[in-house]
């Protein structure tokens, strides 16, 4: 798309003219504020803006009916993160279908780009992402959340969630790629098998 | 070798041929259906198709059998990233499963065999197991039990495994039915860099990869050498990663003051050690380890010829054991990667009883000991005490160091290059995998640092340096360079003990 051109008068001559120019801008704003579509200005923090559903915020661990994390420390999230601020340690869950699941899970916040892509890794849905951006703190290490304080934010409808795989499937495009790779080297094209 | 890939799950390079798996079939001329590429001889003017229609067709159907009760449990499962199943379903596979989850024969999952997990959910019947029980261990542990899709694998009434060989049950299955207990859950293997090195658990110098991440090793596998240990390695190998991370570890060099360990840096240390030396001449006695590389022993040898001191490193008689073969698979009596290199380059000239004794009568003005050996030895504690000076290296913090009187850092295996020569006098190389904690040296580094104080530097830099020193000083050893031992090692011309052994065998 070729960009707009717009063309700048620069040879307006000194004198009160320009000065008038600009007294009408500054009022038509001022009664645009008051009468019209109101200041662009919100009152933080008592007020927010507005954000999308897919809003990238600070993230959310889901959980099962019985209150555990839905993840089990696949470690994707750690694998696909360009940031490398997740810190996952596995462990032995006794007397469940799912053997393993996260004795450690942190986020450095501070570290994280918001980027999203733990979500998209993730096979088991158990990470979102909330519409929360007021990210305050009074140390470093507070800025380290866990597994425990991930999960609480589910709780957390304050925000709303943002970023989440039923946005969209993810995982089709990488398997697509695979399949384009397959035929292109190989001249292989997968299907069931013929009888 | 044609460097065609050909995917199959039962064949092993170490194991004898099975051709249960059906993965490996390709499309023969002249051949009416698709024969298995491990069990078919090949022949004269044969003409073998891989990756024909045919093949490829033949492979898909396959796989997409032998994941039909798959569980696809891969987020929790810990051969992910080295699995066949996975490997091979990107290649050759890609079809979307025609079986519900709720269909699935479901089997026994998360059953502890003592150092070994299995899942015979994920199992794939290749046999391999067993083949490697019945083989290489003779203990015959594993068995199939039931019939068509409700066969798994299982051991006589779920007994653990005992023997000393299971890490490699884990290692041969080709997906995540047999699992090692100690690797669990620890680590996702695509975050793990390997590097190639020798087992420093006994004197048969197996080949093995060090898994590491961050400057930890993680895990020990073997790395095959046909010559030496094939694709295995025991349990007692395994472990002896524990050993480099422990939190014990002698990270700065101290010397015994007035009132007590002062802490030093490790050239004041070795400014001490010269110091004392220097005023014990040939009255002082060295005592080298075969823990130690053939660089470190080549050092300290060097640094003993120039003081003129007594030398041994026969401390507890590990030169009896090198050739004793303690289970009939890989295990040496000998829990000594290097004994061989110590006999090779000629350390046992003294005799540790006669330098005790020397000690004893108090005509030794310094002892250095390349290793600890001797300050665990109960009958040395009289003889130790008469001795003005005891300088030590150590890796391990224990409390038979303060029999010492200076302790210098050393690095372990794992943080240095150099070569071990093994039981068969096979010279092997170790490379270095990470960084030693704190101020940790390698043994050879201090020995040629005392050499220097006195007056004499070792022409060396890197260990690579010192091995070319030592294939001009030791004659066996002649010609020999990090390059020509290579990844696999070099055999020495064989010695008359070695011969003696053989001829015994034969």
């Amino acid at each position: 798309m070729a960009a707009k051109v717009v063309t700048v008068n620069r040879d307006t001559k000194p004198g009160i003219y320009p000065v008038l120019i600009g007294m009408a801008i500054t009022f038509k704003n001022m009664l645009q504020t008051m009468f019209g579509h109101g200041a662009a200005t919100i009152q933080f923090p008592e007020e927010k803006r507005k954000t999308s559903g897919r809003y990238r915020g600070i993230h959310i661990l889901t959980q099962r009916l019985d209150g555990t994390p839905k993840c089990v420390a696949c470690y994707m999230c750690a694998t696909a993160c360009p940031a490398e601020c997740i810190y996952i340690e596995a462990g032995e869950r006794p007397e469940a279908t799912i053997e393993k699941y996260p004795t450690r899970f942190e986020i450095d916040l501070l570290r994280c780009v918001y980027c999203g892509f733990c979500v998209d890794a993730c096979p088991e849905e158990a990470i979102f992402m909330s519409r929360e951006n007021d990210l305050v703190g009074t140390s470093r290490a507070e800025m380290i959340i866990d597994r425990d304080r991930l999960m609480e934010r589910a709780k957390l409808v304050e925000y709303g969630p943002g970023y989440r795989p039923t946005d969209h499937d993810v995982r089709r495009p990488v398997r697509i790629a695979a399949l384009e790779r397959l035929k292109h080297e190989h001249g292989i094209v997968p299907g069931p098998p013929s009888r | 070798m044609a460097g065609i890939e050909i995917p199959h799950f039962c064949w092993h390079p170490d194991l004898p041929v099975d051709g249960n798996c059906r993965m490996c079939l390709v499309e023969i001329e002249k051949m009416p259906k698709l024969q298995i590429a491990c069990n078919t001889v090949v022949s004269d003017g044969m003409v073998v198709r891989t990756t024909s229609e045919k093949a490829v067709q033949a492979h898909r159907t396959t796989l997409e059998f032998l994941l039909v009760n798959h569980p696809i449990d891969c987020p929790v499962c810990d051969q992910a990233g080295e699995c066949y199943l996975q490997d091979q379903y990107m290649e050759h596979g890609l079809h979307d499963s025609k079986i519900q989850p709720e269909e699935k024969v479901r089997k026994r999952k998360v059953v502890d065999l003592g150092p070994i997990m299995l899942d015979a959910e994920r199992c794939v019947l290749c046999s391999r197991c067993l083949r490697f029980e019945a083989n290489v261990t003779g203990t015959n542990s594993f068995e199939f039990v039931n019939r068509g899709d409700h066969m798994q694998i299982s051991t006589f009434e779920n007994r653990p495994i005992t023997h000393n060989y299971a890490g490699n049950l884990a290692d041969v299955c080709p997906v995540g039915a047999l699992l090692s207990h100690d690797f669990r859950f620890k680590m996702r293997v695509w975050f793990l860099e390997a590097t190639d090195s020798v087992c420093p658990g006994c004197s048969t110098g197996c080949n093995i990869f060090i898994d590491h991440r961050d400057g930890e090793a993680q895990r020990l596998r073997p790395r095959r050498n046909v010559e030496v240990n094939k694709s295995w390695m025991c349990d007692i190998g395994r472990k002896e990663y524990k050993e480099i991370a422990l939190d014990t570890r002698v990270t700065a060099a101290r010397v015994r003051g007035t009132s007590g360990w002062e802490g030093a840096s490790v050239p004041t240390a070795l400014d001490t050690l010269a110091d004392r030396l220097r005023e014990a001449g040939t009255a002082s006695a060295f005592l080298a380890t075969p823990q130690a590389t053939n660089e470190d022993l080549f050092a300290f040898r060097t640094l003993a010829e120039k003081v003129g001191g007594m030398l041994d490193f026969r401390v507890g008689d590990p030169q009896d054991k090198v050739r004793v073969l303690e289970d009939s698979v890989l295990l040496r009596a000998d829990r000594n990667p290097n004994t061989q290199g110590c006999l090779d380059q000629g350390l046992g000239r003294t005799g540790v009883k006669e330098i005790l004794a020397a000690c004893a009568a108090g005509k030794v003005g310094a002892l250095v000991l390349q290793g600890p050996e001797l300050l665990r030895s109960a009958e040395a504690l009289d003889a130790l005490g008469r001795v003005p000076f005891v300088a030590v290296m150590a890796t391990r913090e224990e409390p038979l160091l303060d029999r010492a009187h200076l302790v210098l850092p050393a690095a372990m295996w794992a943080e240095v290059d150099g070569t071990f020569t093994n039981y068969q006098r096979r010279v092997q190389r170790i490379r270095r995998a990470f960084a030693a904690p704190g101020s940790a040296t390698p043994r050879w580094q201090m020995a040629a640092g005392v050499s220097t104080r006195l007056g004499t530097p070792l022409p060396a830099a890197t260990a690579r340096d010192v091995f070319a020193l030592l294939a001009r000083a030791v004659p066996d050893y002649a010609g020999l360079d990090f390059k020509t031992v290579g990844a696999g090692g070099r055999g020495l011309p064989a010695g008359p003990e070695q011969i003696a052994t053989q001829e015994a065998r034969a």
